[in-house]
């Protein structure tokens, strides 16, 4: 053992001694903020929070789309043992139904995630809160509920699976319902596992505003019921029903048929699922005549009492013939209207010039869009004059060689009723903000004055006619008076009229001296029937008559302002189909009207939600910045944190809500 | 006539000071560790009950007559190559590796009692009476003897042992007084067979230092030649043992050349060990506030990377307090093992400072990143009881000898 060896053995370990600290040096002093930084950014990461989406109500804050928190219920197959697919299994064939194979099928993949369950309701998945097994994971996944499935199917559309809207309201109005996504900054593990939230640095999401419709519940309900029975009864591939304020262009209720569940949109064809009144182009028939008339009066190139000779049914012109179902030889220009003459009308309309027809036909919005908000709107078909035939403006008098959507034509019925001026249909009423602020207030907007008030007096005149005694007696009501046009057209199919193919149609208004309703009916190919006066106004008069009876007082108090405002709650008789009667009563004693005095609720302090329901409750637990998760939809029935406790922001109270009847009616 | 001692003539402080301080900071960074991982959970406590035990064993061989390791030296290095081959035949596996046995409740890891088998078997070989270090044979045997465990363990298979074994052989014949020659002879096969693996070129030019030293040493032509041919035969073996090496140990030698190139792959640990102590920075994110090592971005830190923990928690000042430890430690066993006329114990002292330098030396210098990512753990402060175990039972035997000194000096 030499002493040299012995310096060189303490020469050599100084120095790897030596080197290690310079490299730590190096890594911990020199390198330290780049490294601190790398670290940083790999246990932190921005995380989207997925904003609420907005809830959509009825004229009358009836509320008809809200979110259902539901849980999707993931598995890692890589961390999963078999014993522990044999809990599972047997688990959640004891919570959701399914057999245990099915489960196990799923299972017999490796190496990837899968999904168990998707969207398992709240009420499911709470029994599975303590049921942890390794691998087995689940996610908030909030479901979009349509709370009376098809009702106004085409009007509020549907969301997709990244929860975009898709069609009507939801897609038109996609941005203010969907709100604004937040960030959360994460810290995650090496796995990815979240480990904690930093709260400074999160941007919190914005949920979307709520949108308040013109349309009305009840109405919408009406109508849908209504066109379906006409439907089954008349036959035909389609109907489609608009009602409308002529006064203000709002929409109260549309409707196609046949509809669909926007719960399960997927189950529906794109043709069911298609908004008809907005997308669909036809040629309206005899509805036309009305504007032709009231562009002819307007000008006074006719006069009401005016005589014309038709012909006794058969009418050659130029080197075609007209027909008329009904045989006159002389007819008032009003009887005209009321018989539904084309010769009378193809007569009449020559004493207009081509440009000045157009003008009018193009001011009442033909051949242009409404600018409604629901998505797909066509423009239909209108022929400027310079590419018109010799024909054209004669068949255009009644209706043919124009071609026009649903909402056009009632747009239009509007102006010509309501003193000649044209709206824009109008689908929202106001946008509310997520904590009750009013966003927009929508008003009633005017395109342009199409014809003068006198003008707009003659034609209800005229029109009531026709109900009184012409083609739309069908339509007639007890003890309101109804105007309105019949329309029978051809289809044009494949380029030629066909014989046994129909559009039949009637536009009907009440009460005829202010009218307050106008309401569309269309059905397409009725097999039965085949004039609109026989297929359409027998619909319109059901139709009428119930949305009549459902608010007698308004309809008879000739004060045109006191639109109902109410948002208490109504109860709807359950049997209305049978007697058609549907009568709005005030609610049973339990249930607790919120009305107005939202302010008294102390701010520190749970209430009693018990018996409120759901919506209010909503509005309640809003205003109190909590958050909720909702059970069941109607009338709350129990609370998780109990009144009179005390809260603070961002608690979580969860609610079970029941549909509850009173005297065989359902609450909403 | 009675001495009176004083008690720091006996019992060595500079070693038994560190040593405590190494293990206290080990159960801190075990702890640490351990805290937020469910797989984990025991961790700790298992490593106190251990580490009681350990310095029983430890204050057991301190006390024990200093003539007694010269007697177990043989049957103990016997007992460690029996457990060994045990190990391979029923050993259990765990992360694809055969080193365990169980005695009942306990695992053991008999790759961890071969390192001091295998000292004892060297150092006893070599400080027989008529052992001549400079004769061909001599070196053959104590080659032997030496290689014997390292072909064993590297059956199960563990590279990092290996090396810590083959670095350790080198260490004892280089104490044994080998000649320069002697030692280019040991040496020359064992860098060509390094060379080889690192690819064609660099094994031709190592091949063509090696005939140019042979030629320097100036030794007879036939005797040059048959050693050029075994370190040909070396080059070759040891490219079809690393053929022979399960793919994530290739994958580790070579994410050592060059570990960013694929950060989440096999040159993950090395970066994540390397953030983890750079983030730590001059004084630490203090005790349970490393995120690295709370969020687990190194797997299993309690075993291998456990100095990550202490340069993330305690910064510049408490890793370098660590290495300070390790050396006041290392100087002392030197000093004790330098200053000992008994052949057999100093080159045993000699044997276990090796172990204890190779540990530290490859461990911390992959943390830091200097050293290829090997697995093996760093000597009193990582989790494992098999290694703490025999960790203290060789520091027992540098306290035996400082106890005894007068009767060896």
């Amino acid at each position: 053992m030499s002493n040299s060896r012995a310096i060189i053995i303490i020469v050599f370990i100084l120095l790897v001694f030596a080197a290690l600290v310079i490299k730590l040096v190096d890594i911990q002093i020199v390198r330290s903020e780049e490294l601190k930084y790398y670290a940083q950014r790999q246990q932190t990461n921005l995380e989207k929070i997925d904003a609420e989406r907005g809830m959509i109500y009825d004229r009358n804050n009836v509320l008809l789309v809200y979110n259902r928190n539901d849980y999707s219920f993931y598995l890692d197959l890589r961390m999963v043992s078999n014993k522990g697919k044999k809990k599972i299994a047997e688990k959640f064939s004891s919570v959701f139904g399914k057999s245990k194979n099915y489960y196990y099928n799923l299972m017999s993949d490796s190496g990837k995630i899968i999904c168990l369950e998707k969207k398992a309701p709240g009420e499911k998945a709470f029994l599975l809160t303590n049921f942890k097994i390794n691998g087995l994971f689940y996610k908030e996944d909030p479901t979009r509920v349509y709370h009376y499935g098809d009702l106004a199917s085409h009007v509020l559309g549907f969301v997709g699976t990244e929860d975009q809207g898709v069609n009507g309201i939801e897609k038109a109005f996609d941005k203010q319902l969907g709100g604004e996504n937040g960030t959360r900054l994460v810290e995650r593990d090496a796995i990815g596992d979240m480990i904690t939230v930093a709260e400074e640095e999160t941007k919190p999401a914005v949920p979307g505003d709520n949108l308040v419709l013109t349309i009305n519940k009840t109405y919408q309900a009406i109508l849908e019921e209504e066109l379906r029975k006409g439907l089954s009864e008349y036959g035909g591939t389609a109907a489609i029903g608009i009602i409308m304020d002529p006064n203000t262009g709002e929409i109260l209720s549309l409707a196609n048929m046949n509809d669909y569940d926007p719960n399960k949109y997927w189950e529906y064809s794109d043709d069911e699922r298609r908004n008809r009144a907005v997308t669909d182009t036809y040629e309206p028939g005899s509805t036309f005549k009305s504007i032709t008339m009231a562009a002819l009066l307007d000008q006074k190139l006719v006069n009401e009492n005016d005589k014309v000779f038709v012909e006794n049914g058969k009418y050659k012109f130029k080197n075609i013939s007209i027909f008329d179902t009904h045989k006159h030889s002389w007819l008032t220009v009003k009887g005209v209207m009321e018989e539904s003459s084309d010769i009378g009308m193809a007569k009449l309309v020559q004493n207009i010039d081509d440009d000045l027809f157009y003008k009018y036909v193009r001011a009442f919005g033909f051949g242009n869009y409404t600018s409604t908000d629901l998505p797909g709107e066509v423009k239909g078909k209108l022929k400027k004059p310079n590419e018109w035939s010799q024909f054209t403006k004669t068949f255009m008098s009644f209706g043919y060689e124009v071609a026009v959507t649903p909402i056009q034509l009632i747009t239009a019925y509007s102006a010509i009723i309501n003193g000649g001026i044209l709206y824009q249909p109008q689908l929202i009423k106001r946008e509310v903000s997520h904590n009750g602020k009013i966003v927009m207030e929508f008003s009633p907007k005017e395109v342009r004055t199409v014809i003068s008030p006198q003008t707009s007096a003659e034609m209800r005149k005229i029109l009531v006619g026709v109900v009184k005694n012409g083609t739309g007696q069908n339509a007639k009501l007890d003890f309101i008076t109804v105007g309105g046009k019949t329309g029978t057209s051809q289809k044009l199919i494949n380029g030629s009229y066909s014989k046994s193919d129909y559009n039949s149609s009637f536009i009907g208004f009440f009460p005829a001296e202010k009218p307050k309703i106008i309401c569309l009916i269309l059905v397409i190919s009725p097999e039965k029937g085949k004039y609109g006066g026989f297929v359409a106004a027998p619909i319109f008069k059901n139709v009428a008559q119930r949305i009549i009876n459902t608010d007698v007082k308004y309809f008879q108090d000739q004060q045109p302002d006191q639109m109902k405002k109410g948002n208490d709650l109504k109860v709807v008789f359950a049997d209305n189909k049978k007697n058609g009667k549907e009568n709005l009563v005030p609610a049973g004693k339990p249930v607790k009207i919120l009305g107005d005095n939202l302010g008294a609720f102390a701010t520190d302090e749970m209430p009693d939600l018990i018996n409120y329901n759901l919506r209010d409750g909503i509005k309640i637990l809003n205003r109190l910045g909590l958050k909720y998760k909702v059970n069941g939809s109607g009338i709350i029935i129990s609370q998780s944190i109990k009144a009179g406790e005390k809260i603070s922001k961002g608690l979580l109270c969860n609610i079970d809500c029941k549909e509850i009847k009173i005297n065989g009616a359902s609450v909403y | 006539m009675r001495i009176d001692y004083k008690l720091q003539d006996k019992f060595d402080f500079g070693i038994f000071i560190p040593l405590l301080l190494l293990y206290c900071l080990g159960l801190a960074a075990i702890y640490s560790s351990t805290l937020n991982n469910p797989l984990a959970a025991g961790n700790f406590q298992k490593q106190l009950i251990w580490g009681c035990g350990s310095l029983i064993i430890f204050f057991i061989t301190y006390s024990l007559p200093t003539n007694t390791f010269r007697v177990i030296a043989v049957p103990t290095y016997l007992l460690s190559l029996l457990f060994l081959l045990l190990v391979v035949v029923v050993g259990r596996k765990i992360a694809g590796q055969k080193s365990w046995l169980n005695f009942g409740p306990i695992g053991f890891q008999p790759a961890e009692f071969a390192k001091i088998g295998m000292v004892f078997g060297v150092s006893y070989f070599l400080s027989r009476k008529n052992t001549d270090i400079e004769s061909f044979k001599d070196i053959l045997f104590t080659l032997g003897i030496g290689l014997l465990p390292v072909l064993l363990v590297l059956l199960e298979p563990d590279m990092g042992t290996s090396l810590v074994f083959i670095g350790t052989i080198l260490v004892l014949i280089y104490w044994k007084g080998i000649s320069l020659f002697g030692l280019f002879l040991v040496l020359s096969p064992g860098i060509v067979a390094a060379a080889s693996i690192f690819g064609v070129v660099y094994f031709i030019v190592m091949l063509v230092i090696v005939a140019l030293a042979l030629f320097l040493f100036k030794k007879d032509i036939f005797f040059s030649g048959s050693i050029f041919a075994i370190n040909i035969g070396a080059g070759f073996f040891a490219d079809y043992v690393f053929r022979a090496l399960s793919p994530h140990q290739q994958n580790r030698i070579q994410s050592f050349l060059n570990p960013s190139a694929d950060p989440l792959g096999t040159g993950y640990n090395s970066i994540q060990a390397k953030v983890a102590i750079g983030s730590g920075g001059f004084l630490g994110k203090g005790f349970l506030n490393g995120h690295q090592t709370q969020l687990q971005f190194i797997p299993e830190q309690w075993t291998d990377f456990i100095y990550c923990v202490i340069g993330e928690e305690f910064g510049f000042i408490g890793s370098v307090f660590t290495l300070i430890l390790f050396l006041i430690l290392f100087l002392r066993i030197f000093k004790i093992a330098a200053s000992t006329k008994d052949e057999f114990l100093s080159l045993t002292l000699i044997g276990i400072l090796s172990i204890y330098f190779i540990h530290l030396f490859i461990n911390i210098g992959m943390t830091v990143g200097v050293m290829p990512v090997i697995g093996i753990p760093l000597p009193f402060v990582s989790y494992g009881g098999s290694s703490l175990l025999v960790n203290m039972f060789m520091l027992g035997i540098a306290a035996n000898v400082y106890r005894t000194k007068r009767n060896y000096i």
